[in-house]
């Protein structure tokens, strides 16, 4: 992903604080390289700042939104308010329940509003968990979060 | 009924790599039989023990959740399209955090201060 597609999802996440945000990363079908970042509400009506849930009507329209452009889902993000910017219990029990296998995570770890910290994971399956994925940055961009 | 199937990618390692699947079906639970006749392990990834949908897979006819209409008896008209969405949540609080993965610390590089 591009260091402005990082931007804005660290931006997201911060702008959100102490609420968790999420959203969805799209691009190229059989392809790793994220070409869209889409913020989505987070629909998690009880604790929003201790959960969070993507509305599979979200879902829904932006895999169509995807689709029409050959592209499709390529993973999610979420964050965690002073939290670290690891898979949690709960998103691992989501993870093994529902259909995430092989599905990249990208956790941002908020610390009081004022720092953003992203780690990628990949949900193997319900066996193995999540296990950390190296994020590769386009590097020709400036560095807009310094 | 000849419907098209959506398959979202954790599946497509089930149906050969496929993204949609064309198929014959009257119903929602049909729909799911012919898949698991067609790909074995379809079934256990869709259904629970009871034959329902599981909890965080959610399935689609046209722009309509299946929840909303008769559920896994939901019946299908030709050239419905059919998608299978996955319910994504989740979140962190005190009591479960850091129980689920362990690894690297994140990268500094990436870090963004408000």
């Amino acid at each position: 992903m591009t260091r402005e597609q990082m931007a804005t999802v660290l931006a997201h996440a911060l702008e959100g604080y102490p609420f968790e945000v999420c959203g969805v990363f799209v691009g190229p079908a059989n392809g790793r390289r994220v070409q869209r970042v889409v913020r989505v509400p987070n629909r998690e009506q009880e604790s929003p700042r201790v959960r969070y849930e993507i509305a599979p009507e979200d879902l829904l329209r932006i895999q169509k939104d995807a689709r029409t452009n050959g592209d499709e889902i390529l993973g999610f993000y979420h964050s965690h308010p002073d939290h670290p910017a690891r898979p949690s219990e709960t998103d691992r029990r989501v993870a093994a329940e529902g259909l995430s296998d092989g599905v990249v995570h990208l956790v941002v770890g908020v610390e009081g509003g004022a720092r953003a910290t992203p780690a990628a994971w990949v949900f193997r399956d319900a066996l193995a968990g999540f296990e950390p994925e190296p994020l590769e940055i386009d590097a020709k961009e400036d560095e807009p979060w310094r | 009924m000849a419907v098209s199937v959506q398959i979202p990618a954790p599946l497509r390692a089930l149906a050969g790599g496929a993204a949609e699947v064309r198929l014959e079906a009257s119903t929602v639970r049909e729909l799911v039989d012919e898949l698991q006749a067609r790909h074995a392990g379809f079934r256990e990834r869709l259904l629970d023990e009871g034959g329902r949908l599981k909890a965080y897979v959610r399935v689609f006819v046209n722009q309509d959740d299946v929840r909303a209409l008769e559920g896994e008896a939901t019946p299908l008209r030709d050239g419905d399209v059919v998608a299978i969405v996955p319910a994504i949540a989740g979140g962190c609080c005190r009591c479960c955090r850091v129980r689920a993965a362990s690894g690297p610390p994140p990268a500094a590089e990436f870090i963004m201060s408000a």
